[in-house]
This record gives structure tokens, sequence and C-alpha cells, in this order.
């Protein structure tokens, strides 16, 4: 009632200024009202009236612009008048003025009636009012013939005609703003509702309400406004981290001069938002210029912004600072109560800095000395039915203990602390334990002979650009990048810069890869410093050293989960929402631009000599980096390679020092949990909840926007995983080191040095002279190499960062992408890994084995081997105990031994396991073993698992283990037999390739594709991989190789078709309301039954060029102005949609195994936990599995899809909407398989 | 247009030719009938527009697959216009073999035969073959019709090739063509209407052909006669200084050949084989692009004299096309930016201005900058020698 009674107000001025009649206002009345406003709009009653309005409003139009023009250029005197001459400080009675002057608005303003605050373009009355004031200044221009601003113009021409066609345009960006808005709406109101009765101030209810909506909405409504450019998003963007620059570097001339830059141009004007003000604003807070800040109040009352909530809070702080007197005190509450805020609400939505909050207290208790900070809001709890159990507070349980003191882990929060401080983090490498070579040594010296250089030459070269930049100041803005090589220390650009140039591979890198690693490095260290600067790192500080007591052994058990409590402690201590940092993300190019700078620099700055090696030639200074094009097909990629002289020194030095960024090492405390998404992970680096391409911020506004309760299963989920501690398996990491370190083992996945690569072919002395297979040799050598390179470096920090932290206990902080499946934050070494990694570590947290667990150690060894995969699990275990001497044997002697492990699937992990079992075994009494051991439950092809219960298929539930069966079923083999059947039928018909094929069809061949067939791999994908599978067989005759693959995967398509067919009627389903809904030009969106929101990211790339001196960059940015991809939205759907539930599937298993107290990880479908509480992690699995199937999935998305995408009033539809609406209410018919079977089956996941 | 809709023989349209025909080819056209109505006489009978259209549509409809765009000549008296254009400029002395690509309905190869062009056919659908091979019989060894795409000629992926893709040796040896010297006069010419989508490639694809002396340059300097689009043939004949058309294609090809333009005709005369008769004109946006025009590449007999030759010729189009990535550049800082180290001094005995940008050098400069770089033995530095291999294996693929 309230919103609607707020917009029959709006309605109301619409009515007004359009001259509509009061005959719609039935239609008002109801709820989807601000849609049909604008149909109506658009229906032909409207456009007649519009037109014959149109003469008059033009007149209307003329005869204000003719006041305006007065009202301006009188008003504009001052202005600049004020800029000019540095002003004499104010006296009270001044600035009284001025804030009166905010307070009563001027008589030429047109509304009587109290105003939303903070909608300022869906507002008519302002929109009305802008337009006149961009008229008068287009006449204006026209008359001076301005011809610089002009030519961007380029419209002075239509300046007649254009009035009426921008109303349409901004009804139409409204129209979209609205369409929008019910949602956050809801929100609002249900926000509102526990502190609804604090109205007490002489306001009608739906006034406030609206009011409130309006400012909830703003942040949406920003990104959604100017559709048409993206540019425009941008460049706003772009002034927005230019003006924070500033106030990291408190240099608020600066700000405002650049501020006035864009606000004197009529033309920049556009681009400024209250935020921009609002920075300007704080940094003259900071400095107690009121008067400064009362001008910028005007600014921005002179342009038509409304001044917000962040805005009022600059002045008060500033007041608190300068301790002003109560009156002028009381006269910004008051307005800022007239704009329909309440104080509290400053505490309870502002994120202060630094000690912004004391002040702005102090300045209201100036006022109300008895001020209370408003009580937090009460923790809500999650409803989804998924959860009920999970989240009763009856059967609440205390949060599983680590074995670790408070003490214990604040040191080691310290010790994590630091490292974060230190942004970098330098270890040696696991090579270094090799005697060092006089060559090695000569080389070394030279090399930081050349590194001391390269550092005063780069440090030379940046100070020298700055100070051209410096100088440019004046000319019309451009040196956009200068403040921004000004927010660290000289000294940190340059060992940035030098840190990128020792990491660079001998093959180069592209230019694009380079200049965004220098700019986000710039970026990170940038937010540290403001997190540090901001005292949220203090804050951070503070209530993790009481967080941990929910974590230590030996302190109260507390019923609470991660989140929760650390929600808890905040509110305690009063934080309020001042934990998370400012949105200060810059522009992705920006930080290309930043980084191509840096680049440039580098390039030219670095100079080797060029007889660093051999002496003999003369001396002369040639740069190390050269830049050349390397050309694929039509495109052209810019490279910088190092010159093969610095790439010979550096191998010839062969340094033994790693140098990573501090969030590529696991952590050394447990992680701070997600509380939100964009806090959580690691302490100071910078974390967002979900990974992102460049450039794409659709998800995080979905997350931003949707209820913080809805998010909390996910949250807990990623803290469960994240708490998990690890360590590392000593015996199993030296053994790898060693054979690293020795000549490597390709065999075993140990990628050998490049001292070991195949010699090169002989070459003539003269390259050029080179015959056509002799430069098709030596290509492939130089592959070769390159390969060998990367797998070694690859390897290299893994094992090196392993070595590290062998004799500590560390974590992993989790994240997830778009999709909700989950993967820790370090990139290099994490359990994701493959064999060998996932063989060297352990959890750190030991559990007896109990009266099963030797034999699931057993089992799982067996299951590692890939030996026996169908037979059952009885039969396994006794193979293992068969085999038992050959384990034992593996176990002791594994390098001299009989080597059992190594003709093994996952031969490391094997190894690992061998010695597990022979420690556990040799034991007294194996049940009571501490053993740290993870054991694996795998889904078996848990993609179709997912499809096949959807759709209850009865064959395809069989064949990928949904039905109890006394032998695992094998879906791979099944497809085999079916192609092999395919493939016999054409031979004897006489197909050629048939008969090649002929003993060469196995499950091997066929794995891959059938696995990612459900996560939707096209023909040529399924072409590739069966070539690749085909190409490892030595028999098979190269000359087929491509005919082969081509047949197979036909056949494989083929014969999964026939298997399930259930599941390809929902793919179908769901691939064409994907096609659908994209070519309505939206993109695909849906909430998993976690309620975790998704968006699908995929836009038709649209490409900037960034001019730079070196090169120009097209740089590809998606975002959400462009059109959906359709393509990529139709074939990503099934898949996305499917890895969303095997997502919430995992996360369910994980907060039920938290609540017996288990440890539990994933990687995606593959379950770790003790051997101890495998049997419990199974059946919880299995619960968790059928609980979720057993929601209506796809009615609910059906219902969702219906919901979202075909709302619109029940007039006109049009014929792809109704197309649209049959295809996602006619939801596939589901089979005959009973889900309740999936609890007795043993080998859905085994 | 007219001739699509009239239903006038052959012989009709050359008497009526002199009305119909675009201005700038009314003066050849009079002037060589004579010459040609006495090599007619034998008179193979060639299908009028109508007809040839017919038979596109029928071939189209035969194939099982959606056939890639394709371009043929209808209409007879284009036919006489190319063939004129082809016997044009022959040196005396004996007529090399002819090889016709993709003749489709066959309106040329009939015109060619009937002015006493020996013609080798080489078709890629088989929907044409049938009526190409009855031609064949029906003549005393003047026209060879082979199964091929010579467009698809010595595919680069490994394993056997598959028709219609073809091995350049097994095609002259097919033809009976022998591999001359390079200085030796052409041994083969070849006409052809480049496939619009492949076009830009097929052009680099010849022209590496071309510097390495394999595919068809090995058996000499075979010259070709092709229709290509009005914009790539600005760009082959592009002058130094000319936005967006001076490209590295454009040095490499005028370094490598004499291009000829033979004659110019609007896309609209040419028959596609798209199922509703369409044109599928492609849009340009910077170069005019309303024809198609007959080029002829004549491979340069003193291409391999001086500094270049088959195997360094990999470099210098390495170097060439590097230049040109960014035509604006300095030639200098192109230099400088390889990491080579007296650039300048090699500019000031080039007499080449310190200042000149890449795209303002002519095709010459370039061939002697590369020339003198060789000598100054700058290209032995190994870096430059493996991009080049890099910069071959990406084309080549």
């Amino acid at each position: 009632m309230g919103v609607s009674g707020a917009l029959s107000l709006l309605w109301a001025r619409l009515c007004l200024l359009w001259g509509l009649r009061g005959s719609r206002h039935p239609v008002q009345q109801r709820w989807g009202i601000p849609w049909s406003v604008l149909r109506n709009y658009s229906s032909a009653s409207a456009k007649e009236k519009a037109r014959r309005n149109a003469i008059c409003e033009r007149t209307e139009l003329l005869e204000v612009l003719k006041a305006r023009v007065k009202q301006l250029q009188a008003s504009n005197v001052p202005e600049m008048t004020v800029n000019k001459v540095d002003l004499a400080p104010l006296g009270n009675d001044k600035y009284q003025d001025l804030l009166e002057k905010v307070v009563a608005p001027g008589p030429a303003e047109e509304q009587p009636t109290p105003r939303g605050r903070g909608e300022s373009p869906a507002r008519p009355g302002n929109w009305v009012e802008k337009l006149k004031k961009e008229m008068y200044i287009r006449q204006l221009k026209v008359e001076r013939k301005l011809s610089i601003a002009a030519s961007r113009l380029a419209l002075e021409g239509q300046a007649k005609a254009k009035p009426k066609r921008k109303d349409k345009a901004k009804a139409k960006a409204k129209a979209e703003k609205r369409l929008k808005r019910p949602k956050a709406k809801v929100a609002a109101a249900e926000s509102q509702s526990h502190a609804g009765s604090r109205n007490v101030y002489a306001r009608s209810k739906p006034m406030v309400v609206a009011v409130k909506e309006a400012a909830k909405a703003q942040r949406p409504q920003r990104v959604l406004k100017n559709k048409d450019s993206s540019q425009h998003k941008v460049l706003q963007q772009t002034i927005q981290s230019n003006l924070e620059c500033f106030l990291f570097l408190q240099q608020p001339e600066e700000a405002e001069r650049f501020l006035l830059l864009y606000h004197r141009s009529p033309v920049k004007r556009r681009l400024l938002n209250t935020n921009a003000y609002n920075i300007v604003m704080r940094i003259w807070a900071r400095k107690g210029c009121l008067q400064r800040i009362n001008r910028l109040f005007s600014m921005m009352e002179s342009v038509g912004l409304q001044p917000s909530l962040d805005s009022y809070a600059a002045v008060l702080e500033c007041m608190g600072r300068n301790q002003s007197c109560t009156k002028a005190i009381q006269r910004c509450m008051q307005q800022l109560k007239n704009d329909g805020f309440h104080v509290d609400e400053l505490f309870q939505k502002c994120l202060f800095e630094e000690d912004e909050k004391e002040k702005v207290l102090r300045a209201i208790r100036i006022v109300q000395p008895n001020y209370q900070l408003p009580p937090p809001p009460s923790p809500q709890t999650c409803k989804s039915s998924l959860l009920r159990d999970f989240y009763s507070k009856e059967k609440m349980v205390s949060y599983p203990k680590l074995d670790f003191s408070v003490q214990e882990l604040q040191e080691r929060f310290q010790q994590q602390l630091e490292m974060e401080l230190n942004n970098t983090i330098t270890i040696e490498s696991v090579e270094s334990t090799k005697p060092l070579t006089p060559q090695a040594i000569k080389a070394r010296k030279l090399l930081a002979t050349l590194r001391s250089r390269w550092h005063d030459s780069i440090l030379q070269a940046l100070q020298k650009s700055k100070h051209s930049m410096s100088k440019l100041k004046t000319v019309s803005g451009y040196n956009i990048l200068y403040p921004y090589l000004c927010l660290l220390p000289d000294e940190e650009y340059v060992g940035i810069m030098l840190q990128i140039l020792n990491t660079l591979s001998p093959q180069g890198e592209s230019l694009a890869v380079l200049a965004r690693e220098l700019g986000s490095k710039v970026y990170n260290r940038y937010i540290t410093q403001r997190k540090l600067r901001s005292r949220q790192l203090e804050k951070v500080q503070e209530v993790y050293e009481d967080y941990i007591h929910l974590l230590a052994k030996d302190s109260q058990p507390d019923e609470y989960l991660p989140r929760e409590y650390w929600e808890k402690l905040v509110a305690e201590a009063g934080f309020g929402p001042s934990l998370n940092l400012k949105d200060c993300s810059w522009p992705y190019m920006l930080i290309m631009r930043l980084g191509m700078h840096m680049l440039e620099l580098l390039v030219h700055a670095v100079k080797v000599p060029r007889n660093a090696l051999s002496p003999h030639l003369e001396h002369k200074l040639i740069p190390v980096l050269y830049h050349v094009y390397s050309f694929r097909s039509s495109w052209q990629i810019g490279l910088i390679k190092p010159h093969p002289i610095f790439s010979q020194i550096v191998s010839d030095a062969a340094e033994t020092l790693l140098t990573f960024n501090s969030s590529a090492m696991p952590m050394l405390c447990p992680p701070v949990p997600w509380t939100s998404p964009h806090f959580g992970a690691f302490v100071l680096n910078d974390t967002k909840l979900m990974r992102f391409v460049d450039g794409a911020i659709q998800h995080q506004l979905l997350l931003e926007q949707c209820p913080p309760v809805n998010l909390h299963p996910v949250l807990d989920a990623l803290n469960q995983l994240g708490n998990c501690a690890w360590k590392i398996n000593q015996p199993v990491l030296d053994i790898i080191i060693s054979i690293f370190n020795d000549k490597g083992n390709e065999k075993l996945d140990i990628p050998p040095p490049i001292s070991e690569a195949p010699r090169p072919p002989a070459t003539p002395s003269n390259s050029s002279t080179m015959n056509k297979s002799q430069k098709h040799e030596l290509l492939l050598y130089k592959k070769k190499t390159a390969e060998m390179h990367s797998l070694r470096m690859d390897a290299l920090y893994k094992l090196s960062i392993a070595n590290y932290v062998r004799d500590k206990v560390f974590w992993f902080p989790h994240n997830m992408d778009f999709r909700g499946r989950t993967y820790p934050c370090p990139p290099y070494f994490n359990h994701l890994g493959n064999d060998v990694t996932r063989a060297i570590l352990l959890f750190a947290e030991g559990k007896p084995l109990g009266p099963k667990g030797l034999d699931w150690l057993k089992i799982h060894l067996i299951n590692l081997t890939g030996l026996k995969k169908r037979n059952a699990l009885q039969e396994r275990l006794e193979y293992a105990n068969e085999i038992i001497e050959e384990i034992l044997d593996s176990a002791d002697h594994p390098l001299t031994g009989r080597k059992w492990w190594m003709n093994t699937d996952e031969p490391w992990q094997a190894l690992a396991c061998c010695m597990e079992i022979a420690k556990a075994s040799r034991s007294p009494d194996p049940a009571a073993y501490i053993s740290h051991f993870p054991v694996h439950q795998d889904g078996s092809c848990n993609g179709l698992q997912h499809y096949a219960a959807l759709g209850r298929d009865l064959i395809g539930a069989i064949s990928v283990n949904l039905m109890p069966c006394d032998v695992p079923q094998d879906v791979y083999s099944a497809v085999a037999q079916q192609v092999e059947e395919f493939r016999k039928k054409d031979a004897e018909q006489g197909v050629k390739i048939a008969q090649v094929l002929q003993g060469f069809i196995s499950r091997k061949v066929v794995k891959q594709t059938v696995m990612t067939v459900v996560y939707g791999v096209t023909r040529y994908g399924g072409r590739l991989q069966m070539e690749k599978r085909l190409k490892e067989i030595d028999e098979f005759p190269e000359e087929y190789l491509w005919e082969a693959s081509h047949y197979l995967v036909k056949q494989v398509f083929n014969g999964i078709k026939e298997m399930f067919s259930a599941t390809r009627d929902i793919q179908n389903w769901l691939t064409e309301s994907a096609k659908l809904i994209a070519q309505s030009g939206q993109t695909v969106e849906w909430v998993t039954p976690l309620g975790l929101p998704i968006v699908q990211p995929y836009y038709r790339s649209k490409s900037t060029v960034l001019n730079c001196s070196m090169q120009n960059l097209s740089v590809k940015s998606s975002n959400s102005n462009q059109k959906p991809d359709t393509v990529k939205q139709k074939n990503a759907f099934p898949p996305n949609f499917i890895h969303s539930l095997d997502s919430t599937h995992m996360m369910l298993t994980a907060l039920h195994c938290l609540r017996q107290g288990m440890t539990f990880v994933s990687v995606h479908d593959c379950y770790w936990t003790h051997a101890l509480t495998v049997d419990i992690m199974n059946q919880i699995c299995r619960q968790q599995f059928v609980a979720l199937h057993s929601e209506k999935i796809l009615q609910d998305l059906s219902n969702f899809l219906l919901e979202k995408y075909c709302r619109s009033g029940r007039e006109t539809r049009a014929p792809w909407q109704k197309k649209l609406m049959e295809q996602l209410s006619n939801v596939p018919k589901t089979g005959k398989f009973n889900l309740k079977k999936v609890m007795d089956s043993t080998y859905f996941f085994s | 247009m007219a001739w699509r809709r009239g239903g006038w023989s052959c012989r009709a349209a050359v008497a009526a030719g002199s009305r119909r025909c675009r201005a700038g080819t009314i003066e050849k056209t009079a002037g060589r009938e004579t010459s040609d109505d006495r090599a007619e006489d034998p008179g193979l009978r060639v299908p009028e527009a109508a007809e040839a259209e017919r038979l596109v549509q029928q071939a189209q409809q035969l194939q099982r697959i959606r056939a890639p765009l394709r371009r043929f000549i209808a209409c007879p008296q284009l036919a006489r216009t190319v063939q004129r254009c082809l016997q044009g400029g022959a040196s005396p002395g004996p007529r090399p073999v002819l090889l016709e690509c993709a003749p489709g309905p066959g309106i040329l190869t009939r015109t060619l035969l009937n002015a006493g062009v020996r013609v080798v056919a080489l078709e890629s659908s088989s929907a044409f073959l049938p009526n190409l091979q009855s031609l064949e019989n029906s003549l005393d060894g003047q026209l060879k019709v082979i199964y091929g795409d010579f467009f698809r000629l010595d595919p680069l992926v490994t394993g056997t090739v598959k028709p219609p893709a073809v091995c350049s040796d097994k095609l002259f040896e097919t033809m009976g063509v022998a591999a001359v010297p390079w200085r030796a006069d052409v041994p083969l010419k070849i006409f052809g209407i480049l496939p619009q989508k492949k076009e830009r490639n097929t052009l680099w694809r010849l022209l590496f052909a071309l510097y390495e002396c394999s595919s068809i340059y090995r058996y000499g300097r075979v010259e070709l006669n092709i229709f290509i689009s009005e914009k790539e043939y600005k760009v082959l004949t592009a002058k130094p200084g000319e936005v967006r058309a001076y490209q590295a294609l454009t040095i490499l090809w005028q370094v490598g050949c004499e291009i000829q333009l033979l004659h110019m005709e609007p896309w609209s005369s040419f028959v596609t084989n798209l199922k509703n008769g369409g044109r599928a004109v492609p849009k340009s946006t910077w170069l005019p692009n309303d024809h198609l025009c007959l080029v002829r590449l004549t491979p340069q007999q003193n291409l391999f004299t001086g500094g270049l030759n088959p195997t360094n010729s990999s470099t210098f189009i390495f170097m060439v096309k590097q230049c040109l990535a960014r035509p604006k550049s300095r030639l200098t800082d192109r230099l400088n930016s390889w990491s080579l180290d007296n650039g300048g001094k090699l500019l000031r005995e080039l007499e080449i201005p310190d200042n000149a940008e890449t795209r303002n050098l002519y095709p010459e400069d370039y061939r002697r900058l590369f020339e003198a770089l060789q000598n100054s033995n700058m290209f032995a530095e190994t870096w430059f020698h493996d991009e080049v291999l890099d910069s071959i294996r990406n084309i080549n693929l």
C-alpha cells in the first residue's frame, strides 16, 4: 500500500507534466504501475496527445529557457570568481547563508511538494529542468560558435528536434529502471519493517517509504542509466577512482580542480554524480574546511543533483572536527531529515573510514548529547527448506575446535598479517639444495650488477615520466595516469616492474597480459595501503582476535557458525558496516592503461651490454626486451620477449629464490569468514566472493542486490571448506623432490628439467640456409622445450610452496565461480591440483581409523589404482588384502623395491596411501591409529547423475549408479559398448573408417567425451578429444586420425541419445529456453535451491582500442550494456545449470557434515573426509542428493523464469513473448525412477 | 543486367555487344572481333546466361551439403572478354596450357576452346563434372578435366590428401607440365575466381608459395590470372602512404610479381550458387568494392637475384609483416624494438630518413633494407631466427 501510494504521487506529477488527464488513475492503483505508466505513455493516444502538446511544450520551454539564461548567467559569475579568488575564511553568517540555500529551494524551483531524494534522473521535475538547462547551453553554444565542443555534440543542427527524442529516450531508460525496481523495493520495505516506528516526523508514511526505496535503488540505477553508452559508465568509474586517488593522497585542491574540470563543461558534467561530489567533500571534511563543502553542496544543487547520506556524513564529520556551533549542526540535521534520511542511517549505512565515525558522532552529540548509536540489526536466519535443520537453534551444536590454543592461533594470525603486509613473499625453491657451479656464481654476480643498474634506470625513467606528466596538469586534465603513479612510493613501482622482468619466460608474453599484471599489482598494493590508512585493518584485527575463540581448543564452546560469530563480534564492537571498504575498484581500462605505461617504461629503460656473454663483441647497450608481433589468422598479437642474452644469464644463474604474491600462498591462520560478498578470505588481499572475468561485474551487482540472508548458506559452506586445516605429507614430498631435483620422470608426472630435453637437431652454421625439414625439426624442438619449461616451472612453484609450509599447518580460503562451484584461492598449490599435489596433502587434524577405517583406506587405494573399477567394494577390499605384500613393499621401498605403485592411475596418491596402510596395519591397534589421510568418494559421472535424477530417467539412473546394484555400473563402458555395436554394423556394410577402427574403441577413448557431453561439449570439441585419445594409441594409423575421430564423436553422441532419453529432453528444454531468453535481449538468470543468484555473463564482446605509444591494444570488454551472446547463453545454460546443482549438492553435504563435526572438503564432485567418517559422509551425501532432487527443481526454475521474463502487463504480448512463455511453461516430463533408491546405492559416490 | 533477361544466342550477343557492353570495353571488343570470329568457326555451342544459371542451380541441388559460396561466369559475353584478356599480351612462341579453376557450367571453358586454347579444367564439385567430362570426350585432347580444388592445393594437414584437395606434383604430372628454371618463360597460365571467404588467406598462401618456390611455383613462374575483389586489388596495387590500403600484402606482392589489371567487371555480372540466386556482394567500409578485378600476377624474373632467395625469403616476409603491423610507427622504432643495435646507421646508409614511417617506404626500399640487414649479419641473431620460424608456423597453419 505504502509503495503504491508513493507511486501514485509520482504518477500525479507525471500527469501534471505531461498534461495527461486523470482518467488514467485507475491504472495506477495496480501494483504493476511503473510498467503500465510507460506503456500508456507510448500507446497511440498518448502519442497523439504528446504531439498536440509538443508545440505548447516547446513554447513553454522557450520561456523557461529565457528565464534560466538570466538566472544562470547571474549565478555563473560568482562561481567563476569564487574559483579564481582564494576565499577568505567566511564568517558564520555567510556559510549559514549557503546552507540556507541548500535548505530552501530557489524561487525557480517549480515543485512545492516535498521531493524524493537521490532519484534525480527518474524524477520528472528534475529531468525537465535538466533538459531546459541543456537546451540553454546548446543555444548559448550555437550563439558563441564554440567549435571545439561543437564537434563533440554534433547535434547542434538538430537542437530543435532534440527535446522530444530525448524525452522518449529518458522515458525508455526509466522504463528499464522501473522494471528492475519492484524487487529491490520489496527488500527495502522488508528491511524497514523492524525499524518502522521511527517515523516521528510530520511526514506521510508513503513518502518516507518512497524515499527509502529511492535511496536503496540508487545503486542499480546508477549502473542502469545511460544504457546506450558503456563508455559513459567507464568514464564515470574512472572519474570516481581518480577522485579516490586524490582522497588517498589527501590532495583536496587537486581533487577539486579535477572535479571542476568536469563540472564546468556542460558536456562532461553529465559524467558527474553525487558520489563524485561526495568524495571531494570527504577530502575537505578531513581537512575541516566547511565552506568548501558548502560550496560543493551548492555546486551539486546547481546541476540538479541531490545530496545523499554520504554527503551529510561529510558535512557532519567536518562539523565534528571543527566543533561547529550547535545551530549549524542543527540546521544540517534538519536538512538531512527534510531530505528523507534519518540520523541512525548514517551509522547503519555509511562506510566510515579512519576517524570519520567518531567525528560524526561528536557533531551529533553536540546537538543531542544523549544520542545513542542505533542497535545493530538482529541477525536473520535462512529459511530454505533444505536447511531448516541446519539452522534450527534447538539442534545447534558447538563448532568443531581446532587443535590450537588461542595464543597459537593469534601468533599464526600475526605471521599471516605480516606476510600480507609485505605483499610479496620470497621463498627458497626446492632446487636450492643443488650445488652451485662456478658458472652460476659468475652469472649471479653479473645479474646482481645488472639488476642494480636496471633499478636505477627504471627509477630514473619513472621519475622523468612523472615529472613530465605533472607539467601537463593544466591541459584539459588528460594526464589521467598521474595520480595513479603517485599512490605508492616510487620504489614500489620499480619493485613491481623488476618483479615482472624476473618472471618473464624466454618465450615472452603478450603485452596485454603483462600490462594487466603490472596494473593489478599496483592496484592490489594500493588497496592494502587503503585498508591500513582507513583503519579497516585495525578493526579486522580486533575482531579476529575475538573470533579465534570460536575455533581454539582452550576456549568456551560457542554455538555459532563462523559467520554468525564474526557478525556478532562486529555488532558488539559497534563497527557497523565500516569493516567493508568503500567500493574503489579501478575500471579495467584504467588498469590496462597504467600497466601499459609501466611496460613502456620498462621496455625503454632496461638495457644490457651486447657483449655481456661474448666479450669479443664491441660494448654497446641494447634493450633487454623487444617487441614483436605474432600473427594468428587475422589477428596480430603484440609480444614482449626478453633478449636471448638475458634469458641465458638468468638460466645460467639458476637462481633459487622465488617471489610470490602473498595471496598465492596458503594462509597460515584460519581464513577470515565470509560475511558478505565483499568481505572474507584473506586478511588484506582483496578477494572476490565470485571469480569473474575481467570487466564483468554483473554477478557482483546481483550479489549486492540479493538480500544478505539468502547468501548465508553459501557463505557458511565456503567458510566450512576454508576452515579445513592442512599439513604436508613429508615423506612423500621428499621423494617427489628428490626425483624432481634428479632428472624428473615424465611417467610419474614429475616434469624433467630443460637439461633433459632431447638434443637440438644439428643446424647449419648460417641458420638462414636451412631447408624445410630442418626448419620443421628445429621448430618441434623449440616447441618441446617451451612446453617443458612451463611444466617444469609449474611443478617448481607447487613443490617450493609445499616445501615452504612443510612444517606448518595451513588453510586454503575458498571462493566460487559464477555457478557456485568452489575453488581454493591460492592458485598454484592446492588440493584441486594434480596427482602430485594431492599426494602431499594431509588433514592437519587426525582421527582414529575406527573399526572400518583401515578397510576404507584399502578400498581407497584400489580406487586410486584404477583397477577393479567394475568390482564390488568387497572384492576391491579382498584384492587389496591379496596384494598386501606389494603394498607394503611399495611403502617401505618406494624407489628401490618392486615399484608396484608406479603402475597405477594415480601413482603418487597411491604411494601415499600405501604408506598410510603400512603404518596403520603395523600399529598395535589399527582401529585406534590416528590417521590424517583424506579418503575420497567420487561421484560416478556426476553431471549425468544430476540429469538422470532431474528427469527420473530409469535407464540413465541405473547406468550412473543412482539405483542400488551389486557391482558398480560404468556409463563409459556402456557407451563404448554401444559405439562398438554401431561400428560393427558399419564395418559390415563396408564403411572404411569403421573397419579401420576395429579394436580401438575402448572405455578410455570415449570417457572424456561422455563426461563432457553433459557439460555441453560440441562435436568440434568432442572430435579434438577423440583425436587426442587416438593419438595416444601408438598403433593407430596417423593418416586416419581426422576421419576416425570425426566418426567416433558422431557415434558417441548417438550412443548417449539412445541411453538417456529424459536427459536429452531436459537438455533441449534448457537450451531452447535460454535461446529464447537471449534472443529477447536478456541474459539468463536463475537462483539455486540454496538461494544463490546466478547470471550468465556472456555478452557480445565489444573491443575498445587503447591507444598507447608502443602499441594499440584492443581490449575486449563485456558489460551489461551489451547484448547477450545468444550462442553462448544458449549452449552454456545446460552445463551451467547442472554445475549450479552439483555445487548446491556439495554445499548441502558440506553443511550437514559440519553439523556432524566431520572434516569435509571437495574437489567439485569428489568429496574428501577422514577414513573414520567415510560412512557418515556417504550417508549425508545421499540424503542431501535425495533432498535436493525432491525439490521441484525444474518446476521452480520454470516459475522463476516465467516470473522474470514474462511478467509484463497482460495487454498486448509480442509473439516472441508468447513463444517464450509457452516454452518456459512446458517443463519436460519426468520418468519413473524412484529417487529414494539413491539412499541404498553403494556406488552412487564411491 | 539486360543479358539475364535476354534469350539471344552467343552470336547475337556479340553482335549486340557494342551496344550493351560497358563503356570501358567497347573498343577492345570491336577491335578484335574479326580474329575471334575465325577462331570460333568450329563452334562449340556456348550456353546462354540463363541456361548457365540454371545449370548452376541444378548442380547446387545435387549437392548433399550446402556448398560454399562460389561465383561463376555465366554470360557468354563476359566469357569472351575474359578469353581475350587471357590471350592478350602473350609472348610469341608456343602458348602455355591454361589451367581453369572451378569452371562450373563451362561457359568460359567453351569460349576458350572455341578460341583454340588448350585448357585443363580443375573442377571441385562433382555435380559439374559429368558435363565437363562429356565435353572432354567430344574433343580431341584440347580439354582435360581433373577433379580437384585449386584452393585446397597442397593441404597443410598431415595424412592422406582426400579429393577434392590435390597435391601440386600430382596435378602437374597429370597436366603434363614440367618444371622450368625460374628465369625461363611462363610454363603455365592459371585462371580462377578467388573464393570470397578465403580471398585474403589464399593470397597469403600463394605469396608464401611464391617466395619459397614451393607448390605451383616449383614449376617456374606460373602466371596467375585471377578475379579478386576490387578491395583486395586496391590493396595489392596501393602506393606508399595510402592509409589502410598499403599493407604488408601490398609490399610483398609488389616485390614478388608484376601486377596487371586486365579487366573490371561489376559483381552483378557473376552468377552465384546461392539458392535464391542472390549476388552476395561483400560490403566494404574503407575501400571501393564495386567490381571484381581480373588481375594478372606474373612473378618477377629477378625476384631471386640479389640477397633474396627461397631459403631466406621467410625472413623478408617476417620483417615486412612486423614493420607493417603498425603502419604509423617509425621504422627506427621498429628496428630498435627488435633490439637490433645499429638500426640508425643502417637507415642512413640506405638514405632512409630517420623519421620515416613504415607505411611510407616503397616496396623496393624494403627489399634494399632486407638486403642490407642480411649483409650486416643482423638476422644471424638467434632470436630473430626463432621469430621467423614462429611466424611461418602461425601463417602456414
